[in-house]
């Protein structure tokens, strides 16, 4: 065996004996992706919508508001919504009290008189206060009814302007062609989109497996910067070992904590009946994986390179790892649209392991990890050569 | 007097390291601010738009969708760009304004708009929102076709006309009101929320950070050399307790008045604040001292340290408040001193509530400060004289 394994090999068994790295490797991102997924699971599971719940108070029952009790019928068909009749406002008030809907509508009476004579017909949406969104989105419904109705009064009366006649019971029915035509000028069509994001406990796992390796993966490079306190470093230089061995001896120790806590963490969030993950391709995760902790190990590595003791490096590499994560969204999404925050993310390998995660989701083929393996590499690569330059300076010393 | 020694003696400890400057001051500041930027007005759902027409109609329509209240519209180059934000969630929905929009509308042919959101999201929702705003604009229009048809007037005619008259149009009003009292009413300042979240957070990880170096205050000798002069274990047990709870209370204090000073943080009624600050800190420095007197190795203590302050902060209300959460999480939740805590700042701030109000908040955290305090003085009497 080489210089550099049976160092690898003689640092592990003293991590194994020592259950820090198991702690920060295994334990920890294990229990946090536990309670992260119950506490945020039912918010974050967005399959569920706003679960849009509405009440209809129709004290009119002309025509006109059966047409809009049909079209709210409509839309809950398609799923979107659920509506309730009730039968008068007060017990409609108290249903949302006792929070069983979110917003009701109210029709009064005469409002299909005033639609067609010179009234003012009003919509009445009335919303809990604590659900604003859903509350603007029963208006908007109620809305687009409202313009629909006045796209066809605004045909006729169009047409009565261009023809200078007046309007009529005879003109309103003349037209050769619908006038509720004019409300369908235009459709807002679905285009398909496939689903490039993590589900709620497969994020969790990965978001808290990819936080921790970065502890993890110090255990192994704090080694060095330990022997070399401690003086076995200046032994082990008096050794015919090659200066390389001893430097690569701890990067193989690192990797290999990487890859262990890492791979223990994907296969036991993924036991069905527990957090059961998806993480995706197991060969793109694969490859997510190896690509992470070698970015981890070069980042970690050249913290080390930088820090005169092991608490200092200790200390910063926490620091590092902390803000990095926190920076990459591991502990809620960062951004929205093409913002600042949302382009900053990308500056942190964290944001690539979970966009190539995200790219796998899906059920996408293990090459759509490969831009994000990229990214990672590169990371890996320019701190990683830094630090190795750095730390066999320092042995050179 | 020993045991104030004591006590300063680890805050001064404390404060030499630098990363513990970094953690303890300057690092909640910062999550503070990124959470009053990113959730503090609430979180608007973000739409995508892309349109490649530079037509009349088109501009209404981008215009119309731009003054929805209650979305955040983002402005997309190419229509990959937009497909590929909604498909990764940077907006939860995008819409898409065909080229010959303009075009379509004046041959009286309907205009086709692409929605797209993922079938995961809330995009059904905001179909609804856009569609009322797409409505508004394509009203005229939908007249002015049928006016045409109906006429064979050409349609820029028919759309001045239709567009002239469109809102003197006698049509159905939708009026919203709201029933209620508001859970998060509208004076809450922007950063109000995630400051007080954060604080008990943040006091609490400190706190059980500080096990750390109480371990190596074992492991380094401390401990026997205060042992071998003339100070009673007590005095030990008393002071050490006494440094934690005055590290917690230094970052809380630091937290408040700056916060305060800066983003001008309401934290209620001065006094009460005060005092759910020093029970919690009791609570978190009892928590410290029993997590650094049970464990004798310090790289293990820090790592159960972080598990423990992250996972009990997320389950306890720190992360997502807790009246969002379930019934039944939100009676688990109350297990966690956090919760309490929160309840007690929510009551100050949101409710105006004075010290009486919080009574029974408090209550429940000197409890649970006293347990703790007991049982860390026991185990640390046992860690210090094994050694």
């Amino acid at each position: 065996m080489s210089a550099a394994a049976q160092i690898a090999v003689k640092d592990l068994k003293l991590r194994v004996r020592d259950r820090s790295a198991f702690i920060f490797g295994i334990v920890a991102p294990l229990v946090l992706a536990f309670v992260f997924n119950l506490v945020f699971g039912s918010v974050f599971d967005a399959t569920t919508g706003l679960g849009l719940e509405y009440g209809m108070v129709d004290l009119d029952q002309s025509e006109i508001s059966l047409v809009f009790g049909g079209v709210l019928e409509e839309v809950e068909a398609d799923g979107i919504l659920t509506i309730e009749n009730y039968a008068n406002e007060a017990s409609a008030e108290r249903a949302i009290e006792d929070d069983e809907i979110d917003a009701y509508y109210l029709i009064e009476d005469g409002f299909g008189e005033g639609v067609v004579t010179v009234g003012s017909p009003t919509i009445r949406v009335v919303g809990d206060i604590d659900a604003p969104t859903s509350t603007q989105i029963a208006a908007s419904i109620a809305q687009q009814f409202s313009i629909g109705v006045e796209a066809a009064q605004l045909g006729i009366a169009t047409t009565a302007i261009m023809t200078s006649s007046q309007i009529t019971p005879q003109l309103v029915g003349s037209p050769s062609g619908d006038p509720s035509s004019a409300a369908f000028s235009y459709q807002l069509e679905d285009v398909s989109a496939a689903t490039k994001q993590l589900d709620g406990t497969t994020y969790f796992s990965a978001a808290m497996a990819i936080f921790f390796l970065f502890f993890t993966v110090q255990f192994g490079v704090l080694g060095l910067l330990e022997e070399e306190r401690d003086g076995t470093l200046a032994r082990l230089r008096a050794a015919p070992i090659g200066r390389l061995s001893v430097v690569g001896g701890k990067a193989i120790l690192a990797f290999l904590l990487g890859v262990i806590s890492m791979t223990t963490l994907v296969v036991a969030t993924s036991v069905p009946f527990l957090l059961n993950a998806d993480w995706g391709a197991p060969f793109g995760v694969a490859l997510l994986v190896v690509a992470g902790v070698l970015s981890a190990v070069g980042i970690m590595g050249l913290v080390a390179s930088a820090a005169k003791t092991p608490e200092g490096a200790g200390n910063m590499g926490a620091i590092i790892a902390v803000v990095l994560g926190m920076l990459g969204g591991v502990f809620f999404p960062l951004g929205q649209g093409d913002d600042l925050l949302s382009k900053l993310t990308f500056l942190t390998p964290h944001a690539w392991f979970m966009r190539g995660l995200a790219d796998l989701a899906d059920a996408a083929p293990w090459t759509a990890a490969l831009p994000a393996t990229g990214a990672l590499l590169i990371f890996a690569g320019i701190t990683g050569s830094i630090g190795w330059v750095l730390l066999r300076r320092r042995l050179e010393r | 007097m020993r045991v104030l020694a004591i006590g300063v003696s680890n805050i001064r400890r404390m404060l030499r390291e630098r990363s513990n400057v970094f953690f303890v001051f300057i690092f909640p500041i910062g999550i503070i601010l990124l959470i009053g930027a990113q959730f503090g007005g609430g979180v608007d759902p973000a739409v995508g738009l892309f349109w490649a027409d530079d037509g009349q109609i088109a501009r209404n329509v981008v215009s119309e969708i731009e003054a929805i209240d209650g979305i955040e519209v983002f402005a997309y180059e190419t229509e990959d760009d937009l497909l590929s934000a909604v498909e990764l969630g940077n907006v939860q929905a995008g819409v898409f304004l065909p080229a010959d929009m303009d075009q379509r509308a004046r041959q009286g042919e309907v205009v086709k708009m692409g929605f797209v959101a993922r079938p995961d999201g809330f995009g059904a929702q905001l179909q609804s929102i856009v569609g009322a705003a797409v409505a508004d604009v394509m009203k005229p229009v939908g007249a002015a076709q049928f006016a045409s048809a109906e006429t064979e007037i050409p349609f820029e005619q028919t759309l001045a006309v239709a567009t002239g008259i469109a809102d003197n149009n006698n049509g159905i009003e939708v009026e919203v009101s709201a029933l209620g009292e508001a859970l998060f009413p509208d004076t809450l300042g922007q950063f109000d929320m995630g400051a007080a979240q954060q604080l008990v957070l943040f006091v609490f990880l400190t706190a059980l950070a500080g096990s750390a170096a109480l371990i190596l205050t074992r492991q380094l000798g401390i401990s026997q050399r205060m042992l071998s002069t003339p100070t009673s274990i007590g005095t030990i047990v008393v002071g050490e307790s006494v440094g934690r709870f005055g590290v917690a209370m230094v970052q809380g204090l630091y937290i408040m008045v700056l916060t305060f000073l800066i983003f001008r943080v309401n934290w209620g009624d001065p006094i009460g604040a005060l005092l759910i600050l020093v029970t919690f800190s009791a609570v978190g420095a009892g928590a410290g001292i029993l997590l650094g007197a049970t464990f004798k190795n310090d790289q293990q203590a820090s790592g159960i340290g972080v598990m423990l302050s992250i996972g009990l902060a997320a389950l306890g209300g720190s992360m997502l408040p807790l009246e969002l959460f379930g019934p039944t999480l939100r009676r688990v939740a109350h297990l966690t001193p956090h919760a309490w805590a929160l309840d007690a700042f929510a009551e100050l701030v949101r409710r105006g509530g004075t010290t009486v109000d919080i009574l029974p908040e408090l209550g429940v955290l000197s409890l649970y400060a006293a347990v703790l305090l007991i049982l860390a003085g026991w185990r640390l009497r046992i860690a210090i004289t094994r050694h």
